[in-house]
């Protein structure tokens, strides 16, 4: 790949990309998005235009490319948005943009900004300004606004992101985008500097669907053996066989939905996620497209997911214990800028603590945040209460989705070698609101069918007043997904006119079982094209 | 900088069994003169030495101003100094075993690098003593972005040590990080294994050969936790100044960590835990070096208790770390327990905490209290799947393991006739290479004398004395710089002596066909290279030398006999009536044989034989007759 990292701002014409201002690295300008109002900060590194990469493919089906900064393209820098890594270049470009430059022609077109290290909700938690939404003083969602809003203004028609409990979803219900998180596994992190890494999930960001769909048909068969967690070839073909709409599936060709409409599938509506918070408009949304499904055959019924009230604590508990860990290697020696103040004579020590100023200077205070909370979560006195505890709940969160699907999960089937394949209910744990199918409890579901966030986009004025408990609540149905490893799509959803707040637009969340990636995305690509 | 007397460092090492060139050779790169090594001298004491555990420095300070790691040969000298000052000689241990009205109380953690090709979670290779910096992948700097490989491979030696240390192999291992801060481990947290060993209960049996405390009586057996697989750190190289240079060839190199429980009692039962795990990883080849090379290292957990009350706890326990020689086990442990049970009769209370060693001390010194202890808050490392380890694997590891020191020993003491000491010296040295190259000389004897062992016992006998002792002295002249390594290979082949050239000596030996003083200067020819650069073989040499050893016939020795006792009469005289045999003075009469004959045809044994015996049949009686008459 040859790119060039220029300082582009003066370079691109005016008119060609108006609010996008591409900016090298140092020296870093803070705060600059409330100052200038109109800038949306999406980006934080680009190509230089002038110097385009060669031969770009005849046919047009070419992929404009943005990639949050978290992910490694070598001749730009990969800082994660964090102060510790300015400049930063990692040495090698990751599995996934390479699959997209080499298999789909991706022309990559700059690094996106986002919430330091992936640690935020609303990409305000970064040194490069605030992520502002194209709807001016809005949210962008996070952590991969930068992102999110680089598709939605039009300036890539896709952009890769992450997601470890929302990060890529919330963005995209925040900036009406469609935003994907495939099962765990399917693409590869190498070159992905992580966050947590049992939750990380690369995915991507679009207008539409279709794109999104082009691009998990062309690469999901593909092992990374760089990737630990990369599912081997061996699963992902037994996988495929259990599976419908991939290019490579057996059997039968699968209902079309253009002319069957979404007769024969299931919807289930977790009535856990029917939470206080969650707005009456967003709610609204969400019963509007329920009854949307309905009208083209699709069964919607009540599910219970008792196990939802846990997640987000075990979340919180499980990706700060996880950051804390891979966040060590920032010390300033090997990785990481040093202190400013730290020279040989006088050490980085902070009273007496090695690594402490550099550390302290480096990161952002939501990162420092979690770093604490992992620390104390993993600590000798907590590890048995906090840790392994999460650990458990995040199997009891798992077990949910499990017994509610249809399709069973294939990574699970020595489990259900004892012969008894179907999952039993707890009557106990169950909602009296769900009906039960069968004496072996509810009726078993093809997709789960949520919010994506509680509200619609909120004003950054009004973030700058939220405790950092508050955003954590904006992951509540978006973590349990990545806790169980899901396929989750956040598709827009319209919402009712409302004197009180202008947006009219929210998310509205398909999850489905693992490795139904396919299915998941030709339902929502079929739901979003009646919903528009 | 003046140089301290490798005889004084070889007491460290190996308990005085290693040649005394043996360790500066091994931690030498060739590369660097003497001159070189005067100007770094911190270089050398690092060279190749296995970090087990930040010791000094880690969270607590400043790291240019704590206390850098001192050479060994300035500790010994510095030692030296201190002990002069005190006015007194260095005590032995040897009476130090127990003090009465207490209990000891001993673990031990060895740390030992694993014999791999590549590292533990990169496909970089291990190396020893190459360019710095030249075997690194991504992972092993821990760059952003990349992820750890694990190397099955690096499985195999670590099973073959989990066997011979007798554990259970555990189906489903996973690998947990365990943090903290230390400029030699780039990611912030060594990979190791904490919840979920390897390998579990095993158990090592002690018998007095291994050198035992004699309050051990016939020996006993130690339990073993659990055996970990881990990652090796960078190797620091200290500079002048404050700088400290890091090599990341050694980070991600692979090290087992082995766990015993506190079962040990006796300071001179620990060092032989130590010296036996070296011995047993040696023999199944899973282990690169021993302690003298850097590549094992443990750590002493010592608690005390009074004998009066069985009932009673365990005491409160330390930690000594990094300790880096048998000798140093034991002393070590010494040190603590002396300390410790002054502090208790002092009415004082045993602090938990972590302490440190230097080689030649008496005392044990505090590094850090239980305040200071790093909480490694262990976690499952995420990236990593569990090891699942097939019955398959295990069964077939068993099978080709080969035998155990134990039985080796055994069999050398029974079937060969060593000494138990020996035997075990046999199977120590040249980390096993020696008792390997024992092994291929005895084949090549058998076929050489078309028979089998027990017809030609006191063959092999002299076999497995001569490549102890005689080999030994080879290299053991200091002058002789060039001349140092005998070259064994793992595979018991010798570069300097090959089998088939010792075995030839042997035979002819054995066969009364040279005298002992032709063998031992055809040792020398061979070790030269002479043979075969100038000799085809040992043979050759022998007939082109004229060294056949043609032995003088019954009467021939007589005649000589005859020639020595001609005016010795007052001598002669003192064979008649004696208190005890005047050996001496027949010896003296051999003396006189061999220099009237030609010495290369005279075996000193035969002419003793005919000399005795020539004085008892002839010349007393003549003298009794002369007597009487």
């Amino acid at each position: 790949m040859s790119t060039h990292v220029r300082h582009l701002r003066s370079k691109i014409p005016s008119g060609v990309l108006p609010s996008l201002r591409l900016r090298r690295t140092p020296p870093l300008r803070l705060a600059s998005a409330a100052s200038l109002p109109t800038k949306t900060n999406a980006f934080i590194a680009g190509v230089d235009e002038a110097h385009p990469p060669p031969s770009p493919p005849a046919d047009g089906a070419r992929i404009r490319l943005a990639v949050k900064d978290n992910i490694a393209a070598q001749g730009l820098p990969t800082t994660c948005a964090s102060r510790i890594l300015t400049g930063h270049e990692v040495p090698f470009t990751a599995t996934i943009v390479t699959q997209l430059e080499q298999r789909l022609g991706a022309e990559l077109w700059g690094k996106t900004n986002m919430d330091e290290f992936g640690m935020g909700t609303h990409s305000t938690n970064t040194p490069y300004g605030q992520v502002s939404n194209q709807l001016e003083g809005r949210s962008a969602g996070g952590s991969s606004g930068g992102s999110a809003v680089a598709v939605g203004m039009g300036h890539a028609t896709v952009a890769l992101g992450t997601d470890t409990g929302g990060s890529i979803r919330m963005p995209a219900a925040y900036t009406d985008t469609v935003g994907f998180k495939p099962s765990y596994g399917m693409l590869s992190r190498w070159g992905v500097v992580p966050y947590a890494n049992s939750l990380d999930t690369v995915g991507l960001i679009a207008k539409e669907v279709a794109p999104i769909q082009e691009i998990i048909h062309a690469v999901c068969m593909e092992h990374d053996p760089k990737d630990p967690t990369s599912l081997p070839a061996t699963v992902r073909e037994r996988c495929v066989s259990e599976r419908q709409y991939y290019p490579s599936s057996r059997g039968a060709p699968p209902p079309d939905l253009q002319s069957q409409g979404l007769r024969g599938l299931t919807f289930g509506l977790p009535i856990e996620y029917n939470i206080e918070e969650l707005s009456h408009r967003i709610k609204e949304g969400w019963m509007q497209v329920a009854e949307k499904i309905k009208e083209q055959g699709g069964r919607v019924v009540p599910v219970s997911l008792p196990s939802t009230k846990s997640a987000l604590s075990a979340y919180y508990v499980i990706a700060p214990a996880e950051a804390a860990s891979n966040l060590s290697k920032y010390d300033g020696i090997r990785y990481g800028k040093r202190a400013s103040s730290a020279s040989a004579e006088d050490s980085d020590a902070l009273n007496g603590i090695l690594y402490a100023k550099t550390r302290g200077e480096g990161f952002g205070p939501e990162v420092k945040r979690r770093i604490l909370l992992g620390s104390y979560t993993l600590s000798s006195e907590a590890v048995d209460n906090y840790f392994k505890q999460a650990q458990r709940v995040r199997r009891l969160v798992r077990r949910d989705f499990d017994r509610v699907f249809r399709l069973s999960n294939p990574l699970l089937e020595n489990e259900h070698d004892d012969g008894n394949k179907e999952q039993q209910f707890d009557l106990s744990d169950m909602d009296e609101s769900v009906t039960l199918e069968s004496k072996l409890g509810p009726t078993q579901i093809d997709f789960l069918l949520c919010p994506t966030a509680p509200t619609t986009p909120p004003k950054l004025s009004d973030i700058a007043k939220q405790t950092p408990f508050d955003s954590y609540m904006n992951d509540v149905f978006t973590v349990p997904a990545s806790l169980a490893g899901l396929p989750a799509i956040s598709i827009p959803m319209a919402l009712p006119k409302s004197e009180e707040d202008s947006v009219d637009f929210g998310g509205v969340q398909l999850i489905g079982q693992f490795w139904d990636d396919a299915r998941l995305l030709a339902v929502a690509g079929h739901i979003r094209s009646e919903h528009q | 900088m003046s140089r301290v007397p490798t005889a004084a460092l070889s007491k460290y090492l190996l308990q005085g069994q290693v040649s005394r060139q043996g360790c500066l050779r091994l931690t030498r790169s060739p590369q660097i003169s003497a001159r070189a090594l005067a100007l770094r001298p911190a270089i050398v004491s690092h060279y190749r030495s296995l970090h087990t555990q930040t010791t000094e420095t880690p969270l607590s300070s400043n790291p240019a101003a704590a206390p850098g790691h001192v050479p060994l040969r300035k500790q010994l000298k510095d030692e030296a100094k201190k002990a002069k000052a005190a006015g007194k000689k260095k005590k032995k241990n040897a009476s130090n075993q127990v003090v009465p009205g207490w209990e000891l109380t001993v673990g031990i953690e060895i740390h030992a690098q694993l014999n791999t090709a590549k590292k533990l979670f990169s496909e970089a290779t291990t190396s020893f003593n190459d360019e710095s910096n030249s075997h690194v992948a991504y992972f092993d700097l821990a760059t952003p972005g990349s992820q750890p490989h694990f190397q099955k491979e690096t499985l195999v030696p670590a099973l073959r040590a989990a066997l011979a240390l007798n554990c259970d192999v555990q189906p489903v291992s996973r690998f947990d990080r365990k943090h903290y801060f230390h400029w030699d481990q780039p990611s912030g947290y060594q990979i190791t294994q904490y919840y979920e060993p390897f390998a579990r209960e095993g158990r090592i049996v002690l018998q007095p050969r291994d050198g035992i405390a004699a309050e051990d009586g016939d020996g006993l057996a130690v339990r073993i936790q659990q055996v970990q697989m881990e990652q090796d750190t960078a190797k620091t190289m200290a500079q002048p100044g404050a700088t400290h240079w890091i090599d990341f060839n050694r980070t991600g190199v692979p090290l087992i960590e082995i766990i015993t429980r506190p079962d040990i009692h006796h300071p001179a039962t620990a060092a032989a835990l130590v010296r036996k795990v070296q011995i047993l990883l040696s023999a199944v080849d899973a282990c690169v070096s021993g302690m003298e090379a850097g590549g094992l290292r443990a750590d002493v957990n010592v608690s005390v208790r009074r004998t009066d009350d069985p009932d009673a706890p365990l005491g409160t326990r330390t930690e000594i770390k990094n300790l880096s020689s048998f000798k140093a086990v034991e002393d070590a442990i010494i040190a603590e327990r002396d300390r410790q049970i002054a502090v208790l009769e002092a009415g004082g209370v045993v602090e938990g905490e972590t302490r440190g060693w230097s080689i030649g001390s008496t005392e044990t010194r505090r590094l850090r209290g239980k305040e200071g202890e790093v909480d490694y808050r262990y976690m499952p490392d995420p990236d990593l799947l569990p090891v699942v380890i097939g019955d398959d694997l295990v069964a077939h590891l068993r099978e080709s393991m080969g035998q155990l020191p134990d039985a080796e020993v055994d069999e050398l003491t029974e079937v060969f006739g060593l000494t138990a000491k020996d035997a075990l010296s046999l199977v120590a040295l040249d980390n096993g290479a020696r008792v390997e190259y024992f092994w291929r000389v005895v084949e090549s004897l058998k076929s050489k004398l078309g028979t089998d062992i027990p017809e030609n016992s006191a063959c092999f006998q002299l076999a497995a004395n001569w490549i102890l002792h005689e080999l030994g002295r080879l290299t053991s002249n200091p002058h002789d710089e060039s001349a140092q390594d005998l070259g064994f290979t793992p595979d018991g082949e010798c570069q300097r002596v090959p089998v088939d050239s010792l075995a030839d000596i042997i035979v002819f030996l054995y066969q009364h066909k040279i005298t002992a003083k032709v063998a031992k200067e055809l040792l020398w020819v061979v070790y030269r290279g002479n043979v075969p650069e100038q000799y085809p073989s040992v043979a050759d040499a022998i007939e082109t030398e004229n060294m056949w050893f043609h032995e003088l016939s019954e009467a021939e020795y007589a005649e000589l006999a005859d020639q020595a006792v001609e005016g010795q009469e007052d001598i002669v005289g003192q064979f008649a009536e004696y208190k005890q045999y005047p050996q001496g003075k027949l010896m003296f009469l051999v003396g006189r044989m061999m220099r009237l004959g030609s010495e290369e045809r005279i075996d000193p044994k035969s002419a003793e034989s005919v000399m005795r015996r020539r004085l008892e049949e002839k010349y007393v009686p003549a003298l009794e007759r002369r007597a009487e008459g």
